[in-house]
């Protein structure tokens, strides 16, 4: 077996918390179960992961099989990664029958002809999303395993999502690969990114739960705030206010968990308004500033701004837009003609 | 009044004269103060009872008098409220009864006929802005997945915000009627959603079920109009797996359009009928009761 791809199994092993090894080992299938056996899995990690090569040797992993071990670790924690998001169109309206034989075969066929040292690896898992791994050489070197892309695609939409490598230079042949692979036109990157790839599918396939307003019997929540037994004397003073807020709330962000962002970017690029006597900016120029929210889970920490009274209820249609818009990124110019004000530019 | 020495005082005194006219005129009037004194003393304490007692008297005669004022007021809004409970009864009862029933039975009607609207397959309720209609979907008789669509009113009829997922293709029937017929609109996109869940639900079964008949992974795609896998006519893995490829060309229909059973090369030619039966079969029924048969 190779020295480099013994190399690399033992980094995606060390790579595992120890507790998933045995049940990623499993899932990778490469090694038998009476191997996996033999493997003490509470050992040190150095020492599991030598085990590991070992057993691996007997096989003969090639880079390959190894690289399907690296899916199953990015499937799993997709969050360690960074994720955009980018958009597909095509003008035919012809239905698409999606052949996942026919989607590898072109991509594989496209990549290979610009680039001949690519590891191309596909992987499908169970809601239609296809996992590509592709680890990039140059015209004279193979391929590094440790530079990888990854681009996660649903079958028959025109979304994909991509996890670049640290070697730009490749991404726009990544891209029209994919573009000829799934039979769309162009390609082009949306306002939108972030670690956690389950809520940038979530939003962008409207999977996330928006507020409807039907007849259906919706079960209403009950009220969050607790009834004291003994606040029987007790009276809320604004209890009218905050049954509005939770309201207007509810009716803004829905009722269920909010997709999980980590920030949002608004780069203003307005004019300062200020007392004409000032004269701080002679020049008209539009003073440029950029706002960026952090937060562990930006759209959570935005719905509980209101009810927690930090800011009033209904929040600025800037921040409530972002899973609707389904992005993150955002050019506020100043609004030319009648309406002073900003607008936010596609 | 004070107490006048009685005899055997007397006969004390004179006994005591009698005894001692040693003793001194000053001792004689001490005495007397003293009696006089006992007797003040007791005149009051009598005096101090009796009022009392006195106190006594009135206080129990005034808790007499309240316990009665008490119990006439009792007995004053027990009257009326009785008086008024044969009021309400006597005049306002069978008009109230039947106003009370119309309303709620009206409001049961009108949670029926909605509850009928929703299980219809389209409802939908009016909003500010517009309406606001629930397509749910079924496939014979399971209800499977609800879908919504916002709509706005003003100026042009136009999507708002929906829940109909990306691969149904929302904006060509948009683009073709839904400025000309909300109805046909309505319509078309509900005959792709119910065709979607159902060939969806045809799927899921056939791997829920019949997985033991299922060889390998079965390859299926978003819209689930294109699935392609490897099967035996029984749970026991035989030599020879037909290979199964159904096309389902429309899009607002359940049925496969094209089907293409076929053995390996090297297969008995035997197995060829039997394969085009199977595709035969596959053009006609649900794959879930295909496989079923």
């Amino acid at each position: 077996m190779d020295e480099t791809v013994a190399e690399y199994i033992r980094r995606t092993v060390l790579k595992i918390p120890r507790d998933e090894i045995k049940t990623m080992l499993q899932k990778w299938g490469f090694l038998s179960e009476t191997q996996l056996q033999t493997i003490n899995f509470h050992q040190m990690k150095d020492n599991i992961s030598q085990d590991v090569v070992q057993c691996c040797e007997d096989h003969s992993a090639s880079i390959k099989q190894a690289a399907v071990l690296d899916i199953i670790y990015n499937h799993s924690y997709p969050n360690k990664r960074m994720w955009s998001v980018y958009q597909m169109n095509k003008t035919e309206e012809e239905t698409d029958f999606f052949d996942l034989t026919d989607f590898r075969k072109k991509f594989k066929r496209h990549l290979r002809s610009a680039l001949k040292n690519v590891t191309i690896n596909f992987r499908e898992y169970e809601n239609n999303a296809i996992w590509i791994r592709i680890a990039w050489g140059t015209p004279y070197t193979k391929p590094n395993q440790y530079k990888t892309s990854y681009v996660v695609y649903h079958s028959q939409t025109p979304h994909a999502f991509i996890s670049p490598s640290v070697l730009k230079s490749n991404l726009p042949l990544l891209c029209q690969a994919l573009v000829v692979a799934s039979n769309y036109q162009d390609i082009h990157e949306m306002e939108l990114r972030s670690h956690s790839l389950n809520s940038l599918e979530d939003m962008v396939f409207k999977r996330y739960s928006q507020n409807f307003e039907t007849y259906c019997p919706r079960p209403l929540q009950e009220s969050t705030v607790a009834q004291e037994s003994a606040g029987l004397r007790i009276v809320q003073e604004n209890i009218n206010e905050k049954e509005r807020i939770q309201r207007v709330n509810r009716d803004t962000f829905g009722d269920g968990p909010q997709p999980k962002l980590e920030f949002a970017e608004y780069k203003l690029e307005t004019m300062f308004t200020s007392d004409p006597k000032l004269e701080v900016l002679d020049k008209k120029e539009p003073f440029r500033c950029m706002v960026k929210f952090h937060s562990p889970h930006l759209l959570e920490s935005l719905k509980s701004l209101a009810p927690a009274g930090m800011a009033d209820a209904p929040l600025s249609p800037l921040l409530t837009c972002i899973p609707h818009k389904a992005r993150n990124y955002f050019k506020i110019r100043e609004k030319k003609g009648f309406f002073p004000g900003s607008f936010v530019s596609p | 009044g004070g107490l006048t020495p009685t005899c055997p005082l007397a006969g004390e005194w004179r006994g005591r004269m009698e005894e001692g006219k040693a003793h001194s005129l000053g001792g004689v009037f001490a005495h007397l103060e003293m009696l006089e004194a006992r007797a003040r003393e007791a005149a009051m304490k009598q005096a101090a009872a009796e009022q009392r007692k006195e106190q006594l008297a009135r206080l129990e005669a005034r808790v007499q008098e309240l316990r009665q004022q008490r119990d006439e007021l009792r007995a004053k809004v027990e009257l009326q409220e009785q008086g008024q409970l044969g009021k309400r009864g006597a005049m306002s009862d069978p008009a109230q009864h039947s106003a009370q029933a119309v309303l709620e039975w009206k409001i049961r009607k009108v949670k029926s006929t909605l509850q009928v609207f929703y299980l219809t397959g389209i409802s939908g309720k009016l909003t500010k802005q517009g309406v606001c209609f629930c397509i749910s979907t079924a496939y014979e008789g399971t209800y499977l997945d609800s879908y919504h669509l916002d709509l706005l009113t003003e100026p042009q009829v136009r999507i708002h915000h929906h829940s109909i997922p990306i691969f149904i293709p929302l904006e060509q029937i948009a683009k073709k009627y839904l400025q000309t017929d909300i109805r046909r609109f309505l319509s078309v996109l509900s005959d792709h959603l119910n065709a979607y869940v159902g060939r969806r639900y045809q799927a899921d079964q056939l791997q829920e079920h019949f997985s033991d008949q299922i060889e390998g992974t079965m390859q299926r795609n978003s819209l689930c109009n294109l699935l392609v896998f490897n099967y035996n006519t029984s749970s026991k893995s035989e030599t020879f797996p037909f290979n199964a490829r159904l096309l389902y060309g429309d899009l607002c229909c359940s049925l496969p359009t094209e089907v293409i059973v076929s053995s390996a090369s090297d297969a008995p030619a035997a197995l060829a009928e039997t394969a085009a039966a199977h595709s035969d079969l596959f053009r006609r029924l649900a794959l879930h009761k295909a496989f079923g048969s």
